[in-house]
């Protein structure tokens, strides 16, 4: 078996992503800013930084107040009273627990499913040799361009009428499909993978999906991994589909729950409610890009440099 | 490699609880039993809670299981659209007034006459007015068929801070005697001043929030939106400039009401409800909030115009049979129910926020000293005396009327001149009505 | 991604390929890829891209017909659609809406040159040697992660006349701000500052990864020319950076023509005088309240085509300008 083949490949470089020991001896020196145009930077970087964190800590900070303080002019940041009971209220306001149980079903199944496919048909439409593959990406990339609405209306009689409406399957079935972007950003990635390594392979006699497995997968993961990711993200923050979709709470997922709150408590002004309920629907999406934001920067990066 | 190994059982476990969840989010697929109604509403919290209640004591009575789905009001016709789309319409649902010749022209709902005639439900008790809007004999709304029954009337009153006004110092209006327009001015005026003695304005006569209000002021002034037979707007008469420059006086000219600056933070209504508005519409749907506010309040007859009588809206919902749906008789029934059986209504109406839709529960209703408001007559008088139905009800869409509101900004705010807006509105309302009319006229033809 | 330069593009494989192959002893290929060896790949090729293709005929391309019949007719949803011919489009023509719509629409597009200069500048500065780069990385990507909801309503009460968060920062330096979604001047402009507030940390970091690979040795050459650092920039790092600019405009365009979310959350009627009103609003507003479907659906369309055209004009423009080392 011809898993390692005679070509060499290169150290994929990485920006600025350092292995730990050469990020451990690095730090001391970068401590010292290098020139007082450095400095300059440093500081205007910390005021955008400022700017973009304020609305999402003026949300926190709404969300524990009472429901007067927040009318209190000039307005005041630190609530006081803090009222952490905000947070135990939304549990009863309205399902969001299982609006969050909903929105993993969906992220989960999709992804699971869909990364698959869309590795094997990157794979197909940047290495394999099928007849006008270029023509065919092309008129898939089109798809993208369509106005949602055009599509929704069809799409929703089709899943009507064949009784999908008010469960969870038209939000997951056009996924398992694969996800253009996925498809796109693979191929990319992998047109820069030299072409003898597969020939190479094929010479030696491996079928297509073993070369697959392989010698191509282990090659992109980072990319595959930095794209999971932001399809994760895509799929928890999908609104419009669970509105056209979804009619019985108990398959509502967590961004119409949220929705509703808006819709529901906004009348009685109850923002620290609604404010909370937004708080914790950015929680899971916020720990999945925190675990995770070095393999997206790494693999950004890396196309960057594969182009 | 131990990352690896992570990840694959990660990405194992995940698959493995997503398709097992993705089962049990199959579980709504629609069943098709023909034992169970599907009756789908919308409302705030508590309306839905109220109307659920009275749903289950149909259930219990007639054996009959039900389905129900709620939403929130905003998404509700993007729903039920997408229902009626996708051939899935519910057995039983709410609808707009206004949508209502398009659905019984293009065949959504349900004839119910025959069920109406035959139920043992007191249906003759309910509105008269109430019933008839939902007639329709081809071309004209109020008369012949029915098709489907009103879930309530709706009436629009005035009311008062009861504990502003002893405040202020300002007599009460009457119940009975509307107040012209200068004495309604003259009473804002007095209510209009500095309460908490910090030097700005913080309490004001009223705050009209137009689109609620616009059409008691021009009603009452002898002006109307369309004219008899629904075919000409008639926005552009002196009797509807009259109107809406009044309305736009009390804040530019007298400023009684809270000015631009003002409601940015806080608008009309979140100032009534913390006390500093003396005159402000309290319509049934209302009334479950305003009790639990820390001042007194009442209703009372709305300012009367040229005409001296007092005009408002009536809002209305419909309860309708779908006309595919598998079984009309038992439908119909739900229908009738939660529209005028004595416990349903008792629950709807006692804990809920409309007023009663019979006339013998309306007429002990009244009686009730107990709760506020006291004038409980002010709801019976709109809806048997001087409440009329918006136009828009009765047209084959709104769209005219919305256009009336797009860019009226400018004319509330004293930068547009009332006339020339009003002169330059006209035909494009005009436009959509007729648009509107057309679109009428095809659907007729080809549900013919 | 799609066409940045591989600064790091091995020439030396082919050859050694081909000594590979020569050294085995079979000759190289020049066919590409047809012929009876390759059937077994072309048959497994075929099978690997069957799913997305599937998706698009069944997602895409079917709905997309069926919309295209939609829009020469006269339908509202509640009964059969009827043919109408050109009707649709000759309504739209007249529609001051409509064309009111296009134009608010492009109007927020501005959002798209704003936010790349400020990713680029954002870029260039984490591309320095200053500490906490890794955080501030994550600081700038953290709005971008958070769903169009719970965006829209933090905004809209952000945006509050009175007691917004917008208006507070403003009054610390004197200035007394609007009240943002009530003013018709105001309200496209609040929008276009959520969209790049919350668009700027994708964008910076794929300027980053970029400017990580412009290969020093051009720099260098640059610099031992005379060239000063101004001229550096401009001559040699943003040429190098174009693919990325040109992913980040196309993409930007297509999803920009298409907001919906915030609009129908923060501004529900269309805003103060259709200010704020998107076409993709408008097309749902008259598809779902207006009960006019057949219309909706043709405005969709023509939509599409506007899309698809600037898209195409890009790529033109693109094909002539890019410097790539492909």
């Amino acid at each position: 078996m011809a898993a390692t083949s005679a070509v060499p490949t290169a150290p994929l470089q990485t920006s600025g992503v350092q292995p730990d020991a050469v990020r451990r001896r690095r730090r001391r020196s970068e401590r010292r800013f290098r020139s007082p145009a450095d400095v300059l930077v440093f500081l205007a970087l910390c005021l955008g930084a400022v700017t973009m964190l304020l609305p999402l800590a003026w949300m926190l900070s709404t969300s524990l107040k009472t429901q007067e303080n927040v009318f209190i002019l000039p307005p005041q940041w630190l609530p006081d009273p803090i009222v952490w009971e905000n947070y135990l209220r939304i549990w009863e306001a309205g399902p969001i627990l299982t609006g969050i149980r909903n929105s993993a079903i969906v992220s989960l199944t999709v992804i699971t499913v869909g990364t698959v496919t869309s590795c094997f048909a990157a794979y197909g439409f940047s290495k394999m040799k099928i007849p006008g593959r270029n023509a065919i990406f092309l008129g898939l990339l089109a798809g993208i361009m369509i106005p949602f609405p055009a599509l929704m209306i069809p799409t929703f009689m089709l899943f009507s009428r064949i009784g999908w409406v008010d469960t969870l399957l038209p939000l997951i079935v056009p996924g398992l499909f694969g996800n253009l972007m996925m498809v796109f950003f693979l191929r990319q990635y992998l047109m820069s993978v030299p072409d003898s390594l597969i020939e190479a392979a094929v010479i030696d006699g491996a079928s297509h999906p073993q070369i697959f497995g392989r010698i191509v997968l282990p090659l992109i993961r980072p990319a595959i991994a930095a794209q999971v990711i932001l399809w994760f993200m895509g799929t928890w923050n999908d609104y419009l589909g669970p509105i056209i979709y979804l009619n019985s709470e108990n398959v509502h997922t967590l961004q119409l729950v949220i929705a509703n709150f808006n819709a529901t408590y906004a009348v009685q002004t109850d923002f620290p409610l609604i404010m909370a309920a937004s708080i914790v629907s950015l929680v899971p999406v916020l720990a999945v890009f925190l675990v995770f934001q070095r393999q997206i920067i790494e693999s950004i990066a890396l196309t960057g440099n594969k182009g | 490699m131990r990352r690896r190994r992570f990840l694959t059982g990660a990405a194992a476990a995940a698959g493995a609880a997503a398709t097992a969840g993705a089962a049990t989010g199959c579980g709504n697929l629609q069943s098709g039993d023909p034992n169970t109604l599907t009756f789908m509403f919308r409302g705030s919290t508590e309306e839905r809670d109220v109307f659920s209640r009275a749903v289950e004591l149909f259930q219990e009575r007639e054996g009959i299981s039900v389905d129900i789905i709620s939403t929130s009001a905003d998404q509700y016709a993007t729903k039920l659209q997408t229902a009626i789309l996708g051939g899935r319409t519910p057995d039983v649902f709410y609808f707009d007034a206004s949508m209502a010749t398009a659905y019984m022209t293009n065949g959504v709902l349900a004839d119910i006459t025959p069920y109406v005639e035959a139920t043992e439900l007191p249906v003759d008790d309910i509105w008269q007015a109430g019933v008839d809007l939902y007639r329709f004999d081809g071309d004209q709304r109020g008369q012949g068929p029915i098709y489907g029954m009103p879930k309530d009337l709706g009436p629009f009153s005035f009311g008062y801070n009861k504990t502003l006004f002893e405040e202020r110092g300002v007599e009460p209006p009457d119940p009975d005697v509307p107040l012209d327009w200068d004495e309604f001015l003259d009473r804002c005026a007095r209510l209009t001043g500095d309460r908490a003695g910090t030097g700005t304005t913080d309490t004001w006569g009223t705050s009209v929030n137009i689109g609620a209000e616009i059409h008691s002021y021009l009603w009452s002034n002898g002006a109307d939106w369309l004219d008899e037979d629904l075919r000409t707007v008639t926005v552009d008469t002196p009797e509807f400039i009259e109107a809406l420059q009044y309305v736009v006086d009390l804040r530019e000219v007298h400023g009684v009401t809270p000015s631009i600056n003002d409601t940015e933070g806080l608008d009309g209504y979140q100032r009534w409800l913390r006390g500093q508005i003396g005159f402000f519409p309290v319509a049934p749907w209302d009334l479950t909030l305003y009790r639990t506010l820390d001042f007194e309040f009442d209703l009372c007859p709305y300012p009367a115009g040229s005409t001296g009588t007092p005009a408002t809206f009536i809002g209305s919902l419909g309860i309708g049979v779908s006309a595919s749906s598998a079984t009309p008789d038992r439908a119909a029934e739900l229908a009738m129910f939660l529209a005028c059986d004595p416990d349903a209504q008792a629950i709807i109406v006692g804990e809920g926020q409309t007023i009663p839709n019979t006339r013998t529960h309306a007429a002990e209703w009244v009686q009730d000293t107990s709760v506020e408001p006291q004038n409980k007559q002010e709801y019976i008088d709109i809806v048997e005396d001087y409440g009329r139905f918006v136009p828009d009800m009765l047209t084959y869409t709104p769209e005219w009327l919305n256009a009336f509101h797009t860019d009226l900004q400018p004319v509330l705010e004293g930068r547009r001149d009332v006339a020339e807006y009003l002169a330059a509105t006209q035909p494009v309302m005009q436009g959509f009505l007729d648009a509107g009319h057309e679109q009428f006229r095809i659907d007729q033809e080809a549900n013919s | 991604m799609s066409s940045v330069p591989a600064a790091t593009a091995p020439p030396a494989v082919p050859e050694a390929a081909a000594a590979g192959a020569a050294g085995r002893g079979r000759p190289p290929r020049h066919r590409p890829g047809r012929g009876p060896l390759h059937r077994t790949e072309r048959i497994w090729g075929r099978i690997f891209i069957a799913p997305p293709v599937i998706g698009f005929a069944l997602f895409a391309l079917a709905p997309l017909i069926f919309s295209f019949y939609a829009s020469f007719t006269h339908w509202n949803g509640l009964s059969a659609p009827l043919f109408s011919g050109l009707t649709n489009f000759r309504t739209m023509a007249g529609d001051a809406q409509f064309w009111q719509s296009l134009w608010n629409t492009a109007f927020m597009m501005l959002g798209i040159p704003i936010g790349l200069a400020i990713s680029l500048a954002l870029a260039l500065a984490l591309n320095r040697r200053i500490p906490a780069r890794g955080a501030f990385r994550v600081i700038y990507y953290l709005p971008g992660v958070s769903s169009v909801a719970a965006i829209s309503i933090l905004w809209q009460w952000a945006l509050n006349g009175d007691f917004g968060l917008v208006n507070q920062m403003l009054s610390m330096v004197g200035i007394e701000g609007p009240n943002w979604l009530a003013e018709k001047m105001w309200v496209k402009p609040a929008l276009i500052i959520m969209g790049v507030w919350k668009g700027i940390g994708f964008s910076t970091l794929l300027y980053l990864a970029a400017l990580q690979s412009v290969p020093r040795t051009l720099l260098e050459a640059a610099m031992l020319d005379g060239a000063g650092a101004w001229r550096r920039f401009l001559h040699v790092t943003v040429p190098m950076l174009s693919p990325v600019t040109f992913f980040l405009v196309v993409t930007g365009i297509i999803g920009g023509a298409q907001m919906f979310a915030e609009i129908n959350i923060m501004t529900p009627t269309g805003g103060p005088e259709f200010g704020s009103a998107t076409i993709v609003w408008y097309i749902w507003q008259q598809g779902f309240q207006n009960l006019k479907l057949g219309y909706a659906t043709a405005m969709s369309l023509v939509l599409g085509l506007m899309i698809f055209a600037v898209t195409a004009v890009q790529f033109y423009l693109n094909s002539r300008n890019v410097f790539t080392v492909e």
